[in-house]
């Protein structure tokens, strides 16, 4: 894979919206022309060259793995839309990064913000550390949010995560969401999504599914009072095919959307 | 004895909170350009047109900061002085906007777009959740007279109308006679779903204690068990089952019901979510009776607000035009959260008082940067602006139009002149606007 690294020189005092920045758009330009790449800042554009060392060069996207170093956490949109090779984030990175991108792959070693993978449809968003809110969520009035593709996010993460997943299984697209933990409203008004949970979830999970699997290792600060115990079991069959083994309680539920349903929440027993 | 220099105002449009009661009567003194009487308004409302009147906390003149105190100016150099301040800016906050009329609203959009700034109107930290809400599951919903005329089931969920819109109760929802509801209020049920013994709850036929910020789960306990699911829980958001039930039973047997909400729903831990769940049990008891729901706008025209940003952008709030187009996104582009990360170098601030609502952090981060006030008399934000605009209060000393809690336009009355050397909203907003194009070059 052909390398292009970018490291940060100065701080923005203003959030940078970098949205260049995805192999789709950098791959094929010599470090001279991704320079010249537009950014914007408060109500000005800048240049690429700028803010960021640009060293590398490469041919196509699919062999494009950009690296990028410095603390981004006030850089948004990296990756945004990006549909093939991969990025790296040595740092810290600000919202949106992935959002909407269909394929390839991005790596946080840090924290990232609000909307990490929002509106996934595709690909592969690793977080080492934690992540902000509305992770693989939808935007603000989308009524399909995360459709496929894979979020994994090492420490926790906040509010509303997941917003709206859908899934289809005449196309094979199952939405997946693996964290260490998460807050409130985790999985809400979910239509098919996978969700995760290595440790503890705060209150609301699950709060309007109408089908899809929670997966919660750890323990709920407070159930909702429309989900129904149904059972115990031992392994839990993904959608994709995956199993997940270990003594979990079944739960049926949102009951508050209907009185039968499909979306189910296993809480380790 | 009739004082010849008094006349009456009739049917005047009161400016102060989203139930625009359109029955006031005001007597003001020509000569001296002062509201002497009051009639038909609630306490706040007529409280409002009296602080119109001269008095010590009004500005009459531009003022500029100096060395630490205002200096009065003229009206050229003081539109001067702001315009630089917010061409210079990078990213500018413009934010307010609820108490004032529509056409300034408008004057407002435009200037954020030149300027390419941030806008915001009060919403954010009222009633913008209602607003996600609205768009992520919609909202049945009626107007105030059809209320008035029909609903034998009124609900106040976190909202408490006796003390924040204290005519809404005679006028629409509780004590008036309507078409259909002939009697009153004997022929009305009302509940009241609060944490507090609000004095609301107090003339309720029933009184629903909910804890604090579980309102959510009361929701989704009441949706399951429309849906004729048993819950297992003895009680939900200290809340018996059987009160559920009951409740439950009471919405299905009405005719015709409503839910008024306030901030008791969207500004608890759950905010749009509350909303959600709150529209989503309106539209299901739809399949019994008739249900609707409707929020209890605070500031008068905060509804108009709303409907003007709308109108010109696609947004109703929090919206960023740095990229020359309007993008929305609250929680990225709302003023709290812009002022708590510390993300703007300028704001002006029109027609409203961030320093008494937002939290300390956000105000002391607006109070760093430049910041411009256009505003009738002193407030936290305005002593501690560098640029006073003084403006005329809209409604009573301007005309324009207003939109009242349930999207219905009324037209507002100017019943005196403003004082001194005061402009209206509109008119500084458009000698900015001219003067920010002169400075861009445009």
């Amino acid at each position: 894979m052909a390398e292009i690294k970018l490291k940060l020189k100065k701080q923005p005092k203003f959030p940078l919206e970098a949205d260049v920045i995805t192999p789709d758009i950098l791959a094929g330009k010599p470090a001279a022309e991704i320079k010249k790449l537009l950014l914007y800042y408060g109500n000005e554009s800048v240049k690429l060259g700028d803010f960021f060392d640009v060293m590398g060069k490469s041919t196509n996207p699919r062999d494009t793995k950009i690296i990028i170093d410095g603390d981004l956490s006030n850089v948004k949109r990296i990756g945004e839309k990006m549909t093939d090779g991969e990025i790296i984030i040595n740092g810290d990175v600000g919202m949106h990064v992935g959002n909407q991108m269909e394929g390839g792959k991005i790596t946080v070693n840090g924290n990232a913000g609000d909307w990490a993978g929002a509106m996934l449809k595709g690909g592969e968003l690793e977080i080492t550390g934690d992540a902000g809110n509305y992770i693989g969520a939808a935007y603000r009035g989308f009524w399909i949010g995360m459709e496929n593709g894979t979020i994994k996010v090492g420490g926790k993460i906040g509010r509303e995560s997941m917003l709206w997943a859908r899934s289809s299984k005449g196309a094979a697209q199952f939405p997946i969401l693996m964290c260490g933990a998460a807050g409130s409203f985790l999985g809400m008004h979910n239509h098919g999504g996978t969700i995760m949970v290595e440790g503890d979830v705060d209150r609301c999970a699950g709060a309007d599914q109408v089908w899809g699997q929670i997966i919660i290792k750890g323990k709920v600060s407070k159930l909702l009072p429309s989900f129904k115990k149904i059972g115990e079991t031992n392994e839990i069959e993904l959608p994709n095919g995956q199993k997940v083994s270990g003594k979990f309680i079944e739960y049926s539920g949102d009951h508050s959307v209907n009185k039968e349903t499909k979306g189910r929440l296993y809480l380790a027993a | 004895m009739v004082d010849k220099n008094v006349k009456t105002y009739y049917d005047v449009i009161c400016p102060f909170c989203g139930t625009l009661c359109d029955d006031l009567e005001i007597d003001v003194d020509q000569k001296e350009q002062k509201v002497v009487e009051v009639r038909n308004g609630c306490q706040i409302g007529t409280r409002k047109f009296y602080s119109s009147n001269p008095s010590e906390h009004r500005y009459t003149t531009p003022l500029i900061r100096e060395n630490g105190s205002f200096k009065e100016t003229s009206w050229d150099e003081a539109i001067d002085k702001a315009a630089d301040i917010l061409v210079k800016a990078k990213r500018p906050l413009l934010y307010g906007f609820a108490s004032t009329e529509c056409d300034a609203q408008a004057k407002g959009v435009e200037l954020a777009e030149i300027l390419g700034g941030i806008l915001d109107n009060t919403a954010s930290v009222c009633h913008g959740p209602t607003l996600l809400a609205e768009q992520d599951v919609g909202v049945p919903t009626s107007t105030l007279g059809e209320y008035k005329n029909r609903a034998d089931l009124v609900i106040f969920w976190g909202s408490n109308p006796v003390h924040a819109h204290p005519r809404h109760l005679g006028r629409y929802s509780d004590f008036v006679r309507g078409y259909f509801r002939q009697d009153g209020r004997n022929d009305r049920f009302i509940v009241v779903v609060d944490p507090r013994n609000t004095n609301t709850a107090q003339i309720a036929d029933l009184y629903i204690r909910v804890n604090p910020n579980e309102d959510y789960e009361l929701f989704n306990a009441i949706r399951a068990t429309l849906r004729g699911v048993e819950i297992d829980e003895k009680e939900v958001a200290g809340v018996p089952k059987d009160d559920i039930v009951k409740l439950v039973n009471i919405m299905k047997d009405s005719h015709y019901g409503v839910i008024f909400f306030g901030m008791g729903l969207t500004q608890t831990i759950s905010h749009h979510r509350n909303i959600d769940a709150a529209v989503c049990l309106t539209r299901e008891l739809n399949n019994y009776t008739k249900f609707l729901i409707t929020p209890m706008r605070g500031h008068y025209n905060i509804t108009g607000a709303n409907a003007v940003f709308t109108w010109n952008t696609g947004y109703a709030y929090s919206m960023d035009f740095s990229r020359g187009y309007a993008r929305y996104n609250p929680g990225e582009f709302s003023s709290v959260d812009v002022l708590m990360r510390d993300e703007i170098d300028a704001s002006l601030i029109v027609a409203s008082d961030p320093a008494s609502n937002f939290p300390a952090g956000a105000v002391k981060n607006m109070f760093k940067h430049p910041l411009i006030s256009i505003e009738p008399h002193h407030t936290p934000t305005s002593v501690n602006a560098d640029i006073i605009l003084p403006a005329a209060f809209a409604g009573i000393e301007t005309e324009g139009t207003a939109y009242r809690m349930d999207h219905v336009p009324l037209r507002l009355r100017k019943v005196k002149d403003p004082p001194g050397n005061v402009l209206s909203d509109k008119k500084i907003l458009e000698r900015l606007i001219e003067k920010v194009k002169e400075k861009k070059g445009e």
